[in-house]
């Protein structure tokens, strides 16, 4: 993890201290008044945008986990809305089977999502690129059939209910509550990631990522890191999952189709390859980017009688902006939001630092 | 006692025969140089102790035979190398690529690191510490933080080097550190590469083209042509000898055409 472009004047007087997250008092100050406006957000927000935001959260735990695959360990997967579906099944399955409380389905979800993740990540020891892509592919029809295999043979033919957790007895219902569950939920992920990210691991990912021979030359054991890559990513992918079939309180497998998978990988194309704020903007880009096309839509004059049109038009404006962000921002937003911060941080001057614009 | 040794080393590519029955041994302590002719074989000869190819033969490291060995379990041994094209990791700091280099001593596992333990905390604070003495050694301070796609090229290459000392190696091998590099930079080289020896007592196996550094600096030398070797030996006698330079360094009577197309790598003396 290398850090932000800072100011000068600003030093530090031990180790421990330069491997911090937030470091200065403003970064703090900064953290918090973000952290008290998300919290501040339930007591003002409708129900819609509520909904909103605990979806952006569930895609934000998506992202995260697929960046950190992707973005980092450099291995391209197509199974993710496969390992979401896992996760949400898990939970669905022990729940109607043995009526499981979420403390034992939430660690089972995990632990099949690993599973899944060490069984489907041993491709990516023999297979690169695109190859790999296919190989992992496999992963989402596995679980996507065995689900909808399930449905039938019980007779939840339209998808699995789920009841709110509960906790002491009480059921989890209310949206502001999950809200702060589904906040909580994001935020330990990226605790998770940043801390990974800036350990032995996850500098084993990048040394993987740009050059596997250098790296099993440096005492990396490059096929262990692999696999803990997919391993960690499916994990936390199957828990987004398990969050999802709770919040929703219904599992379908119409709700884990390929599209979701291409959804994901937009994520983090769009946010930025390789940088897990990427990860989260682009979460909450690609989560309320077909709300805002649906609302511009709706503003047009006419739009009543078009509005059967309007799948049609996400679709296609959803494509265009994916392949505008490939053509003319490849560092996607975070390399707009980066150009911003150092614009300002160099201001009244121009010039990009020499050793700067860091990633 | 041979800190490393090579014997009867043969490797094939299909039909291609790229090293037949190289054998040496390097002493511990020994800056032993490995010169010849692109092509000879002095990569290859690397990449076989390093575990990157596997050849026929026995390379035996402090007595354990190696050959079969991964790469990631040579490099545990206590064998760094670098890499002729620096082969760093380019996004990544200064700091961040010594680290990497750190990797096989440093003791935490995904799951505590995930969660930040205490001991996580106090072992990267440690390892830093340590890399912060090699930065200190190759006199890297300036850039520590800085990405390392954006340094000068002779800045990499110390970057590279110090990438392999971060191992804390017992043995290095060197991939013609001063190719690429001016001569400010060949002489700083030249200094880490005799405080590595003097002072830390590193042994050395080292690729080179620069025939003036290798003849000051060297304690040996093994010289290797189509994959066999030709001669091995201190540097005087084996700078002397007429096969070597029939097959490598050339005669000073064809000095101004050889100088320009060798791109003054050997040269004449």
């Amino acid at each position: 993890m290398s850090r932000q472009p800072r100011a000068s004047g600003y030093f530090r007087t031990s180790y421990q201290a330069d491997r911090a997250l937030v470091a200065t008092r403003l970064e703090r100050a900064m953290l918090v008044l973000f952290v008290v406006l998300l919290l501040a957000f339930p007591l003002f927000a409708s129900a819609f945008l509520l909904d909103l935001a605990c979806q952006v959260f569930l895609a934000s735990i998506g992202a995260l986990s697929l960046m950190l695959l992707t973005g980092y360990a450099g291995q391209i997967s197509l199974g993710h809305a496969g390992l979401l579906a896992a996760g949400a099944y898990s939970v669905g399955i022990l729940f109607r089977e043995v009526n499981a409380p979420f403390w034992i389905t939430l660690p089972v979800a995990a632990l099949v999502g690993a599973l899944l993740g060490l069984m489907f990540g041993l491709p990516s020891l023999r297979l690169r690129g695109l190859y790999l892509a296919v190989s992992t592919l496999a992963l989402h029809f596995v679980v996507v059939h065995a689900g909808a295999e399930y449905e039938t043979r019980r007779g939840y033919s339209t998808g699995v209910i789920i009841d709110p957790p509960q906790i002491a007895g009480l059921a989890i219902s209310d949206p502001r509550a999950w809200y702060v569950i589904l906040l909580a939920a994001a935020a330990g992920t990226l605790l998770l990631c940043l801390n990974l990210l800036r350990s032995r691991t996850g500098r084993a990912f990048g040394a993987i990522n740009t050059h596997e021979t250098v790296a099993a030359a440096l005492g990396i054991d490059v096929a262990r890191g692999k696999l803990l890559a997919f391993v960690v990513s499916s994990s936390l992918t199957s828990l987004a999952g398990a969050l999802f079939a709770y919040y929703r309180g219904f599992v379908s497998v119409e709700a884990f189709s390929l599209f979701l998978t291409i959804q994901y990988a937009a994520m983090i194309i769009i946010g930025g390859l390789g940088s897990l704020l990427g990860a989260l903007l682009g979460a909450f880009f690609v989560t309320i980017f077909p709300y805002l096309i649906e609302w511009a839509l709706a503003a047009l004059p006419g739009a009543q009688r078009r509005a059967s049109e309007f799948f049609a038009v996400n679709y296609a404006a959803f494509g265009a902006v994916m392949i505008l962000f490939l053509v003319f921002e490849p560092a996607g937003l975070v390399g707009i939001w980066r150009r911003v911060q150092s614009y300002f941080l160099l201001w009244p001057f121009r010039h990009r630092p020499l050793t700067g614009a860091r990633k | 006692m041979a800190d490393l040794e090579l014997r009867r080393l043969c490797l094939r590519f299909g039909g291609l025969s790229v090293l037949e029955d190289v054998s040496f041994a390097v002493n511990a302590g020994e800056l032993f140089a490995l010169i010849g002719p692109n092509g000879a074989g002095k990569t290859s000869v690397l990449n076989c102790v390093s575990g990157l190819y596997h050849g026929e033969g026995a390379i035996l490291f402090r007595d354990v035979e190696i050959g079969g060995y991964r790469p990631h379990a040579v490099a545990r041994l206590g064998i760094a190398r670098t890499f002729q094209h620096g082969e760093l990791f380019a996004q990544m700091s200064v700091l961040d690529n010594l680290l990497t280099g750190r990797h096989a001593r440093i003791r935490t596992n995904a799951l505590a690191e995930m969660f930040g333990l205490p001991g996580v905390r106090r072992e990267e604070a440690r390892h830093r510490e340590a890399v912060e003495r090699i930065i200190e050694f190759v006199e890297l301070e300036r850039y520590r933080h800085a990405p390392v796609a954006g340094l000068a090229f002779g800045t990499q290459k110390i970057v590279g080097f110090a990438r392999a000392l971060a191992l804390e190696p017992t043995l290095i091998m060197l991939d013609e550190p001063s190719a690429g590099l001016n001569r400010d930079e060949r002489e700083d080289l030249a200094r880490f590469i005799l405080r590595i020896k003097h002072e830390l007592g590193i042994t050395m196996i080292w690729i080179e083209h620069d025939m003036q550094m290798v003849s000051d600096l060297a304690d040996r030398i093994h010289v290797l042509d189509y994959g066999r070797t030709l001669a091995e030996g201190p540097a005087a006698a084996v700078l002397r000898d007429e096969r070597v330079i029939a097959a490598y360094l050339g005669r000073a009577h064809a000095r101004p055409a050889a100088g320009a197309a060798g791109g003054g790598a050997p040269g004449g003396r």
